[in-house]
């Protein structure tokens, strides 16, 4: 029972933008706490109504079974006349009713249709009262003397109904309005709010529909004088009652409206005032007026919801607009119906078509406080509800309109309606889902490129979190919040859905969940299995990328080995021969590769180097190598940001500005060198002048120093030209124009 | 009497390239003992007077330690000798701060790269006994980390180095790092620091503060010698604590 939701989300004040509110948020989520709900009074309170419901049901029962019922049932004769088949006696035609003092009072097959509410012409509802008034009065008499017209005179036994006699339609209709009462009352308690006090007002109306309807559907005629007067009136206003419910309810949820009070207020006057007028007999085509405005607060409901769309579109809304509409035709359908019937000849059928008209109502009513939670089963429902309503009305009217025989419209009514519901259901159904889904194949690309983005980039985890449930989602809007949840799981009546964000690997979130307001841009709530899918993709994603980090750790200290092992082998290697070398150009030949190695090994060793970092070394071990040969050095590197160098860039520039210093030194013998570098805006310039005795470029031998330069350059997607510097010596351009390419950093 | 100098190295080759490199650095008359593992320098040092060079015996007065040794690591030997009166001075090829950084804390003076130039090394070493060492980048920026944190996030950039940069076949050592209140940098010391670490030469750090070429290098010892008092002390707050003083 804990689990049951509340009816519809949290008061949302006027105006207030609450889904982009951080506190509205928080606030929604706080009253979510799935603890202490039912602790106390609540639950105290929802035994006692379950109690109450279960002892009105019980005196009900008492009441209905201990009736004077006719020992005979009652069904349409073959020339429109009203049969009596008693459990021994031939069945008669009855067209009158005898009373004790002997006089005759005419009955007929309207007799049949046993709901006052639902006939159209108001001299029929008089005589069906009137007949019904007959019928009961005699039965409290004693035995019924029927006669057919023509002389024949039959007298039916009448007895106590007795449970046996009340029908499987009334145990059914019984228990769906026990059901539906319980609902109401854990919705009420829950959380008692206007609305949803005006939620049990219409479902309480409902529950008055069923019952009447369930006390009228026993298959042995029999009840007291004055109940279908009763029924007429009660029931107008019970479904009068719901309509100007409805309109008030949405005046004030999802959102409240201008002027909402004002409709509210006329609704309920007009639902009140109408049936006082037909309690008192005092409107004619009373039925017509209760008819349209019953359809007519329907109608305005959808409007109001359609404003309450217009900005920021609510899902709730959205799903509510589409019950109603569906609600209003199948009405709009049966009053057509109802109106078009000859009542004599069709008295069961209307009678059976509103009814089920009012199952289909009870059951939207059912389903309303679980819109979130069970879409999937309300989606079929709703759908089986609509058809087997259009199949009873469309049977109807074949009836009325083609005069087919009842088995032949049923027949072809069903037929229709499978058809229909066969058409109609893809359609519906992609309705309800979201048609821009992502299919697993595309699930899982996302989810693994997401896993290589938190690798390359792990500052914006949270923006990637975001970007990756707006793909699932495609929410209206996606908010950090700082709290702490287990598991995602649907708020708000499924307007939001919660997602926790674990930490992935290293990278601390400062956030722990996101916040997803209105799937599908609000033309969809989330249901649990969101809230699941939800759950997987981030397992999901946690597990790649924990793998990833593995793979990446694996690497990394492989490389690190391999680093180590070459420095320490090599190096020393490389270091003796140094020591031992013949002559000074073959010392200088094994110094510059030794320091290669250092620099491979480092690259290999470390992942990333910061620019700034790299500059500064650059600049001191250039500054000393030139220091040591009294040679000056003029050097300026510009950067617009600084940034974390790839090993390739930095392996690149640390040996390209090595090998050209060395060839200053070493070849032109330069007494000055200047190097001017600027990083701007991804480009990267680079000049190495000196001042030397270098001449002709074009016409030099590119021996294993040059090679490198060009071969660095190149792997950095750049070009190098070598010019003659003024009057002496030489100068180097290098120019990388992507050398930070767009979207790395 | 003659200047006595250890030099540790296990690499006969390098051992008498800095042996070459020694004798050309100074004038004086030079005993060079070579020792070519951390067993056979630990046992020369304590023939020459013990760990902390008391006793009246004749200490060494110049020790070179190779930091990656067949027995161990030169950083052991550093840790050892906090007090031991002598310039110390460490000949590695690692010329990374996750290294040469522990070793400074160690009490080392100075450090030689030995594949840098015979002229260069000498010339080095010169300036590390006269009190000029060398301070890379890369060492300025640790060293301004370490003053200017203190404890708190010192082990997670040591933690940092350790991961990416450090490959250890000379492990570096757990860092003792924490300065105390009384070893904090002066504002100057801080800028001259700044300034290094941005690769700017003494010179030119001269220049930019606008003093003499020696007062930078003044400010430079003055660092030098607060990281060792402030590991020193850290050092022997740690000794009093586990009741070994």
């Amino acid at each position: 029972m804990s689990s049951l939701p509340t009816r519809i989300p949290g008061p949302q004040p006027a105006g207030s933008d609450a889904h982009v509110d951080d506190a509205a948020w928080d606030r929604r989520l706080r009253i979510r706490s799935p603890s202490a709900r039912w602790i106390g009074w609540r639950l105290r309170a929802l035994v006692l109504a379950a109690l109450v419901g279960c002892v009105a049901m019980f005196a009900l029962l008492r009441v209905v079974t201990a009736w004077p019922a006719l020992d005979a049932t009652l069904s349409l004769g073959t020339n429109g006349t009203l049969q009596v088949s008693g459990p021994t006696a031939p069945p008669i035609d009855a067209s009158g009713l005898v009373d004790r003092e002997g006089r005759a009072h005419h009955i007929d097959a309207l007799l049949l249709q046993r709901s006052a509410r639902w006939l159209a012409g108001d001299a029929d509802r008089i005589d069906l009262a009137r007949q019904h008034d007959v019928l009961g009065a005699a039965l409290a008499a004693g035995p019924v003397r029927l006669t057919d017209g023509r002389g024949v005179m039959r007298e039916i036994a009448v007895r106590p109904r007795g449970a046996a006699g009340l029908g499987w339609t009334f145990w059914l209709l019984a228990s769906l309005a026990l059901l539906l009462y319980l609902v109401t009352m854990v919705v009420v308690l829950t959380r008692p709010e206007p609305r949803n006090v005006l939620y049990a007002l219409m479902a309480f109306a409902q529950i008055g529909n069923l019952m009447f309807v369930a006390v009228l559907s026993t298959p042995t005629p029999g009840w007291p004088p004055g109940l279908m007067h009763w029924e007429q009136i009660l029931r107008t206003l019970f479904d009068l009652a719901t309509a100007a419910a409805l309109v008030h309810v949405t005046n004030m949820h999802p959102r409240r409206l201008p002027q909402g009070d004002l409709r509210a207020l006329s609704g309920w006057l007009l639902a009140l005032g109408l049936t006082a007028l037909l309690g008192a007999g005092r409107l004619g085509h009373g039925w017509w007026w209760t008819q349209g405005l019953a359809i007519g607060g329907a109608v305005l409901t959808i409007v109001q919801l359609s404003w309450i769309r217009r900005e920021p579109p609510h899902p709730l809304a959205h799903q509510l607009a589409r019950l109603c509409g569906a609600m209003i035709v199948t009405l709009v359908l049966l009053t057509a119906m109802i109106a078009a019937l000859d009542v004599r000849l069709h008295a069961q059928a209307a009678f059976i078509g509103s009814t089920v008209w009012l199952i289909a109502l009870v059951a939207m009513l059912l389903m309303l406080p679980f819109l979130s939670r069970t879409q999937q089963l309300m989606r079929e429902f709703s759908l089986l509800a609509g058809v087997s309503t259009v199949a009873t009305a469309l049977d109807l009217l074949f009836v009325a309109i083609f005069s087919l025989g009842n088995f032949a419209s049923m027949t072809l009514a069903l037929f229709i309606a499978l058809a229909l519901y066969a058409g109609a259901r893809q359609w519906l159904v992609s309705q309800f889902v979201s048609q821009q889904r992502l299919t697993t194949e595309r699930l899982f690309e996302r989810v693994y490129r997401m896993a290589r983005e938190v690798q390359l980039h792990p500052g914006d985890v949270l923006e990637q979190w975001t970007a990756l449930l707006r793909d699932l989602f495609d929410p209206l809007d996606a908010q950090p919040v700082a709290r702490v949840v287990r598991q995602s799981r649907v708020v708000s009546e499924g307007a939001s859905l919660v997602v926790p964000i674990p930490p992935l690997g290293s990278t601390p979130v400062a956030q722990d969940a996101i916040v997803l307001g209105f799937a599908d841009r609000g033309r969809r709530l989330f249901i649990e299995d969101d809230a699941r899918l939800a759950d997987r993709v981030v397992d999901l994603v946690t597990r790649a990328v924990a793998f990833d980090q593995a793979v990446e750790r694996a690497r990394s200290e492989e490389r690190v080995r391999i680093a180590q092992d070459l420095h320490d082998d090599i190096g020393a290697r490389l270091l003796t021969l140094m020591y031992k070398a013949p002559t000074p150009e073959m010392e200088d030949y094994v110094r510059h590769t030794l320091k290669d190695l250092k620099t491979l090994t480092r690259g290999l060793a470390a992942p990333t180097h910061p620019l700034s970092h790299a500059v500064a070394e650059w600049k001191s071990d250039i500054g000393q190598r030139l220091a040591a040969a009294d040679c000056e050095l003029r050097w300026s590197f510009t950067y617009d940001r600084d940034f974390e160098l790839t090993v390739v860039q930095w392996s690149a520039l640390t040996r390209v500005l090595r090998e050209l210093v060395s060839n200053s030194l070493a070849h032109a013998r330069a007494s000055r060198v200047e190097i001017d570098a600027s990083l701007q805006r991804g480009a990267l310039d680079l000049t190495v002048a000196d001042n030397g005795v270098g001449r002709r470029p074009e016409a030099w031998a590119h021996g294993l120093g040059l090679g490198g330069v060009r071969k660095r350059v190149k792997q950095l997607g750049g070009s190098v030209v070598w010019a003659e510097n003024g009057e002496h010596g030489i100068v180097c351009r290098v120019a990388v124009p992507e050398f930070v390419r767009v979207g790395d950093s | 009497m003659a200047v006595k100098v250890l030099i540790l190295e296990d690499n006969p080759v390098a051992r008498a390239f800095l042996s070459r490199v020694v004798r050309e650095s100074f004038s004086d008359v030079i005993t060079i003992t070579e020792a070519g593992d951390l067993e056979a320098a630990r046992n020369l040092i304590a023939l020459a007077g013990g760990s902390s060079g008391m006793h009246g015996a004749d200490p060494f007065k110049l020790i070179l330690v190779d930091l990656e040794l067949p027995d161990g690591n030169g950083m052991d030997l550093l840790a050892e000798l906090t007090h031991y009166p002598a310039t110390k001075i460490v000949t590695t090829l690692y010329s990374d701060d996750d290294h040469l950084f522990p070793a400074l804390q160690r009490g080392a003076d100075g450090y030689l790269l030995k594949e840098d130039r015979f002229e260069v090394l000498v010339e080095e070493l010169q300036k590390i006994v006269r009190g000029q060492p060398p301070l890379s980048p890369a060492i300025a920026r640790r060293l301004l980390t370490h003053f200017r944190t203190g404890a708190d996030a010192e082990p997670a950039a040591a933690d940092a180095g350790l991961s990416s940069s450090a490959f250890t076949s000379s492990k570096p050592v757990p860092l003792v790092d924490k300065p105390l209140d009384h070893e904090r940098l002066t504002p100057r010391e801080s800028e001259v620091l700044t300034y290094l670490s941005k690769g700017f030469t003494i010179k030119e750090i001269a220049n930019l503060m606008g003093i003499k070429w020696f007062t930078v290098n003044d400010h430079i010892k003055s660092i030098y010698k607060k990281l060792n008092v402030s590991s020193r002390a850290e050092a022997a707050v740690l000794a009093s604590k586990q009741g070994l003083v």
